[in-house]
C-alpha cells in the first residue's frame, strides 16, 4: 500500500502527545489546511 | 523532530499545521519531551506527536519498515483540499532539510493562488512560467537556470 502526489491523503487517527498531554489526532481535523506530516525511525534517535 | 520544532513559527506564518509520527506511544513521546527536546528547542516540540501503533499510518503512506518496525524518514506536504503535493523519503540515517520544506510550501502555496508553475530552485519573488503554445521551446528565451 503506497500513496503518490496528487492524490488524496488517506484519513488516520492517532493518540499524541501536545502540551503536556494527550489528544486524539484525526487528519480529517486539519482540513482547510495545509499540514506536514514528518515521519521519523523513533525517540531518542540522532538525527 | 527538534530541527523542525525551532523553526515551527517559519510554518505558522505560512498556516502550515505539523504533526510528527513515529512508533512511539503517546507516553514515550512526552518523556523525549521532557529529558530531551525541551532542552534542545526552547519550549520543546510545539505539534502533536503522533503515536503510530504497529505502523499503521506508516504502512498507509508506504514508509513503514517491517523489518525495522519502525517508520521511515517520510515528510509529506498535503494541501488544504486533502491532496498530498509533495512527498520526501529518506532512509534513516540522513536528516532532511528545513530550508527545503519552507521552499517547496511556498512553492505550492504559489501555485495554488496564481495557477502559475514555479521553475526549478523557484523561491518567492523570482520569474515563474506562464505554460501556453508560445512557451513551447522558448523556455531559454524566459528562463535561465539561477533565475
Amino acid at each position: 500500500m503506497s500513496v503518490k502526489v496528487g492524490q488524496k491523503a488517506p484519513d488516520f487517527e492517532a493518540n499524541a502527545y501536545i502540551d503536556g498531554g494527550f489528544k486524539k489526532v484525526k487528519l480529517s481535523d486539519y482540513k482547510d489546511k495545509w499540514v506536514v506530516i514528518c515521519f521519523y525511525p523513533g525517540d531518542f534517535t540522532f538525527v | 523532530m527538534a530541527s523542525v520544532a525551532a523553526r515551527y513559527n517559519e510554518l505558522q506564518d505560512l498556516g502550515v499545521e505539523v504533526l510528527s509520527c513515529s512508533v512511539d506511544s503517546q507516553f514515550t513521546h512526552k518523556i523525549w519531551q521532557e529529558v530531551e527536546l525541551s532542552k534542545m528547542v526552547d519550549g520543546g516540540v510545539p505539534f502533536p506527536m503522533m503515536a503510530d501503533t504497529g505502523g499503521k499510518i506508516g504502512s498507509l503512506y508506504g514508509v513503514y519498515d517491517e523489518e525495522g518496525g519502525v517508520n521511515i524518514r517520510g515528510r509529506f506536504l498535503i494541501d488544504p483540499d486533502g491532496v498530498i503535493q509533495a512527498m520526501e523519503v529518506l532512509t534513516p540515517p540522513v536528516g532532511r532539510n528545513f530550508a527545503e520544506l519552507v521552499r517547496q510550501v511556498q512553492a505550492f502555496q504559489h501555485v495554488r493562488k496564481t495557477g502559475e508553475p514555479t521553475p526549478a530552485g523557484w523561491q518567492p519573488g523570482k520569474k515563474t512560467l506562464k505554460p501556453g503554445p508560445e512557451l513551447v521551446g522558448k523556455v531559454w528565451e524566459t528562463w535561465k537556470i539561477g533565475d
